[in-house]
């Protein structure tokens, strides 16, 4: 098969797989359900396939006098792949998760759409069929987040607007891009190098950046994200948290390094007030208060929402700080960011399905007697986002470090690293409280999670541990994508990056840690032997105390709730609530003008016409 | 280059028992140097290792897989981390890693302890760990930057390059803006070692020892061992990173213990401190003095 | 005092680490435990001898009963004895637990400490002054060294006889045996 073919049966599949699913969803469940994974598996299919090959394809001509184009190269290879496998494994996570709730097509519908939405926005070539694809991304986005009812329709609709003010910010920037260029096809307006003022590229940029940053949800844009993500079914805030704000990424990476070129980019502004400058440091206050935030939480899936949004802090730094090292920290991260948000919401997911709905932390305890591989994944997911040796968020954090030190931008460096320790704590706290500690008498019979939902889990972890270990299976690819935008390449291997102040190894690293792990196995069972016993034989001042009593969650960080506490308040917040119903007043002022009593109106049309003859006659004076 | 290699293994196989011997001395140095304080004899200079054999003659009992491998994982974890610190002239695996790879091995030890004591389900544990964790955050801000000062005055993040600097010019806490940040780590280096007044995550008389007080014999044989490791390594760093890191093994030992006895001295005078006056204590005024530093190291560069 | 014969570290390190490092488990039993403090702080210094309190008793090896023992008191000393890892060591303290002691006549408390918990030693005394405690300590380092001080090993042959008579005093007890029992009844059936 070749690229056009490949690319056309990518859109085809996709959404034509949407609509027989829902179809035939009518028929049986079953049919639906094989259908929803076949469909999966032919867009992960195919974008393998896709591996390497490049070009650009017309796929409609003459749709309102634009023809629309697809295209394939390295940088839309890695989004369509990641958000392939994501989305594929979440149909699969989903298959018991949703069963027997109502409207269960409904919801492999929008799924399925959101994945198409997606796949077309990373594959279009022309700005007009990125519109397009990107504004089937968020309504159906909004009607899957809403999918629950109750709270959750609030929740989509805090989204919803955001994302319509920013793809009506997307708007003005396109038709502004149109008029000046003259075309919308992405490879022409960046092959014309148009010397423009740079008051206006000013202007292009803070418009795109507010439609891509508040689908990006970082600083001041992230007040959507935390009730979206957590009142979501589960696997789709893998999807949403996974691959669906990294389309605000998608299009960062457009606008900063393929259409305007990265010369423009960096040089745009004055030294501290530069553009990039200031989203560095908006990067930087992403990654610091969200993650700070986060601890206070005692909502299982609110805590990971919160913690998206810091972790997208870390890729905003790496994409804007203009650096080879540091782009190619920000892409890494976005990867591995995908891997593990999506394998901790789906654990969470699957606690959810067999405790009925329980997501409480201070409710929770001791389920990993219960659930083994869900704490194994769980844990996995949590040592990649704090950043442990061994796993790819390690390695990516490292090179987005790397990039800010040699720069030699100590104070991003500090944010970004203390980042790390607000994700440890946080981390600990969501392990500890749902599956460590004493096992509740409520949840003494709760099986394993089932077949469907241990896959993804399993093939998550593995994942983050392979390109923990092997980062350069990632890394040539985005090495390839970095000298396309024109940075210089990096020294990439299979086990690592080699510079020349401080090299990565991870391949001795591994090996180090394994031998050492053996040796002090060893010395341990030097000592007498162990028996194991029951939970409830435990310490407790001379008492013996059952099980149900025994368990510290609540308020598990109060000495620090207190101190950090009244320091994030969420202003920004606060700041929308206010303009929101500032704009609600302002309406209600305006809407005192039609009272509905004809007088009135008879007035109002003999005042109007009364300034006209006023400023008529007051020309010719 | 076989001479080389050789040379590498048996480093990497020796290097950790001469730490555990130092570490061991240091332990039982603590011990004997508080009770001359206090005026009356201490135990004999090697009762950790009297102690540490005890724990491996008694039978206890586990709560778990991940609670007996915890604490496997945290003594690997600290001993990982010992191999890419220099000692003197040794260091196994300085070419693999470079000191963001030793803080971010350093992470390795507590989220260990905090698994296996998570399993041990008891109350006294998670509050002990909870505790370990927010004083953790708590030092790690001055710490950080202290770090970042160093890395960015030296213009490096390796730990071998930052020693071979300091050993051809002057001392790192000789130089003027670093001297700022070297005088903020001594602020926080109780904390770092887990000595009074900050020694509230292993508190014996609140929390029943914390996160170990469900450790029997071997368990606890262990978590000494990982305790003198942990001594080791926390002296060893400061002096890489500030005393210059020692020319030979002599001269570094002469220069741990007399930071050690630093330690010793201030554990001896002060009652603990509870978490929340630590943490504010933490982030007065040794970060303030870390601040100043980072802000005096960038000064020549342009922001 | 041998501590320092090194070859008597090689042969049996086992046993001269647990003479030499004799953790004992911080529970105020009774009101012996006045003598307790003086005898581990600077006067009368017990640290050098290695012997040390440990708060949890995981930690520790020495079990110290130090003066009457109550019926509400026995529970948590029967709870934290079992809970200790073996090899361990227990001395009762005073006259009390030997045969009531001052308390012969109370309804409240235990006269022969021995049928619940097994002993080790007895040091006489209402209260023993630290001196005594050093010499009751010496002493059994010496038992130690015998391999007589079998406490441990006679609570786990006889864990039937102790558990019974500790079910005669409270009743069912909320935990559950420490060593299994087996059930006389299946052996009539042959």
């Amino acid at each position: 098969m070749n690229t056009e073919t490949l690319l056309k049966s990518i859109l085809i599949v996709s959404f034509g797989g949407a609509f027989l699913t829902y179809i035939l969803g009518k028929i049986s469940r079953v049919l639906r359900e094989i259908f929803a994974v076949l469909t999966g598996i032919f867009v992960v299919v195919f974008s393998l396939m896709l591996y390497g090959k490049t070009g650009t394809f017309i796929y409609a001509k003459n749709f309102l006098g634009f023809s629309l184009l697809v295209s394939i190269n390295n940088l839309s290879w890695l989004f369509l792949i990641t958000l392939s496998v994501i989305s594929f494994l979440s149909v699969v996570f989903s298959l018991t998760y949703i069963r027997g709730h109502e409207r269960t097509d409904f919801y492999y519908l929008m799924l399925l759409l959101v994945n198409a939405g997606m796949a077309g926005v990373v594959l279009s070539a022309d700005l007009i069929s990125f519109y397009i694809f990107w504004e089937i991304m968020s309504w159906s986005t909004f009607l899957l987040i809403s999918y629950n009812r109750g709270a959750a329709l609030s929740a989509g609709m805090k989204y919803i607007i955001m994302s319509v003010v920013g793809s009506a910010a997307m708007m003005i920037g396109i038709i502004s891009i149109y008029t000046t260029y003259g075309t919308l096809i992405i490879s022409e307006i960046s092959s014309q190098r148009l010397s423009l003022p740079p008051g206006y590229i000013l202007f292009l940029f803070i418009l795109f950046s507010i439609a891509f940053g508040i689908k990006n949800a970082f600083w001041p844009f992230h007040i959507w994200l935390p009730p979206a993500h957590s009142e979501a079914p589960s696997p789709f805030s893998a999807v949403l948290s996974g691959i669906l704000i990294k389309m605000g990424t998608y299009g960062f990476l457009l606008i900063m390094y393929v259409i305007f070129g990265m010369k423009v980019f960096l040089e745009l502004g004055s030294s501290f007030f530069s553009f990039h400058n200031i989203l560095c440091w908006l990067g930087a206050i992403t990654v610091v208060i969200p993650t700070f935030t986060a601890l206070l939480q005692y909502d299982a899936k609110r805590l990971l929402a919160w913690h998206s949004i810091g972790q997208i802090g870390y890729i905003i730094i790496g994409i804007s700080f203009g650096t080879s090292l540091s782009v190619a920290g920000g892409i890494f991260h976005f990867i591995n960011h995908a891997t593990f948000k999506a394998l901790l919401f789906l654990t969470v997911g699957a606690v959810e399905y067999r405790t009925g709905g329980v997501r409480d932390l201070n409710s929770l305890g001791g389920l990993i007697k219960k659930m083994p591989i869900t704490f194994i994944g769980a844990l996995i997911g949590a040592l990649g986002i704090i950043g442990v040796p061994l796993t790819n968020g390690f390695v990516s954090k490292w090179i987005i470090y790397k990039a800010l030190i040699l720069e030699g931008n100590s104070f991003l460096a500090f944010a970004a690293l203390i980042g790390t320790w607000g994700t440890l704590l946080s981390f600990y706290k969501f392990l500890h409280n749902i599956f460590l500690g004493q096992l509740s008498e409520k949840y003494k019979n709760i099986k394993k999670a089932p077949f469907c939902m241990q896959f993804p889990i399993i093939i998550y972890s593995l994942i983050i541990i392979l390109f923990g270990i092997l980062p350069g299976i990632v890394l040539k690819v985005i090495n390839t994508i970095l000298i396309s935008f024109g940075f210089e390449s990096l020294n990439v291997t299979i086990w690592g990056i080699a510079s020349e102040s401080g090299i990565l190894n991870t391949i001795n690293i591994f090996t180090a840690i394994v031998i050492v792990v053996i040796a002090v196995w060893i010395i341990s069972r030097l000592g007498a032997k162990t028996r194991l016993v029951a939970q409830d034989d435990n310490y407790a001042a001379g008492s013996y105390i059952p099980k149900e009593k025994y368990n510290f969650t609540a308020a598990f960080y109060k000495p620090m709730t207190r101190i950090i506490g009244p320091v994030l308040k969420d202003i920004i917040n606060n700041f929308y609530l206010i303009l929101g119903r500032g704009t609600s007043a302002v309406g209600n002022g305006i809407r005192k003008v039609y009272t509905g009593d004809i007088g009135y109106y008879v007035i109002y049309i003999i005042l109007f016409l009364a300034v006209l003859i006023l400023i008529k006659v007051g020309f010719k004076l | 280059m076989i001479n080389v290699t050789i040379v590498k293994v048996l480093e990497f196989i020796f290097y950790p028992f001469i730490a555990f011997v130092i570490g061991i001395i240091l332990m039982g140095l603590f011990r004997k140097i508080m009770a001359r304080i206090q005026r009356r004899y201490g135990p004999p200079l090697l009762q950790p290792l009297i102690d540490i054999i005890r724990f491996f003659s008694q039978r206890t009992v586990s709560h778990g897989k991940i609670f007996s491998f915890g604490v496997i994982l945290a003594l690997a974890g600290s001993l990982v981390v010992l191999l890419f610190i220099p000692f003197g002239k040794i260091c196994p695996l300085c070419g693999s890693g470079d000191l963001l790879l030793i803080l971010y091995l350093m992470l390795f030890t507590p989220i260990s302890i905090a698994l296996s004591g998570g399993e041990g389900a008891n109350p006294n544990i998670s509050i002990g760990v909870s505790r370990k964790l927010m004083l953790s955050l708590g030092y790690e801000v001055p710490f950080l930057m202290i770090i970042l000062s160093v890395m960015s005055f030296y213009k490096t993040t390796s730990l071998v390059e930052i020693i071979k600097y300091q050993q051809n010019y002057h001392w790192a806490i000789l130089n003027f803006p670093l001297v700022i940040p070297g005088i903020a780590y001594i602020l926080i280096l109780p904390a770092m070692m887990g000595v009074r007044p900050f020694d509230v995550a292993s508190a014996p008389q609140e929390i029943a020892s914390g996160p170990v007080v469900e450790y029997g014999g071997k368990f606890l044989g262990l978590n000494h061992i990982e305790h003198a490791i942990h001594m080791f390594i926390g002296i060893a760093l400061f002096i890489d990173l500030f005393l210059g890191g020692g020319p030979n093994i002599g001269f570094f030992l002469v220069e741990m213990f007399i930071v050690f006895f630093i330690a010793v001295f201030i554990n001896a005078m002060f009652p603990r401190y509870r978490v929340d006056q630590a943490i504010k204590y933490l982030w007065r005024w040794p970060s303030l003095l870390a601040f100043i530093g980072l802000v005096l190291v960038r000064i020549p560069v342009k922001f | 005092m041998d501590r320092g014969q090194l070859s008597k570290w090689f042969k049996h390190p086992g046993i001269m680490a647990q003479k030499y490092s004799l953790w004992a488990v911080y529970f105020c039993t009774g009101c012996g435990i006045i003598e307790v403090p003086p005898s581990i702080t600077s006067r009368w210094d017990a640290e050098r001898f290695g012997v040390m309190p440990a708060p949890s008793p995981r930690h520790a090896n020495l079990f110290m009963i130090t003066g009457y023992v109550a019926t509400k008191t026995l529970k948590a000393i029967i709870r934290t004895y079992e809970l200790m890892p073996e090899p361990k060591y227990t001395v009762a303290f005073g006259s009390c637990p030997i045969n009531g002691g001052m308390y012969w006549d109370s309804y409240n408390t235990i006269k022969h400490i021995d049928k619940y918990i097994p002993i080790d030693g007895w040091i006489a005394g209402c209260m023993p002054r630290p001196e005594a405690i050093f010499i009751g300590v010496t002493k059994l380092w010496m038992m130690i060294d015998k391999g007589a001080a079998t406490g441990y090993k006679r609570y786990r042959e006889n864990y039937e006889y102790y558990r019974k008579n500790q079910e005669k005093l409270f009743g069912k007890l909320p935990w559950p045996p420490l060593f299994p029992i087996e059930d006389k009844n299946e052996k009539l059936t042959v």
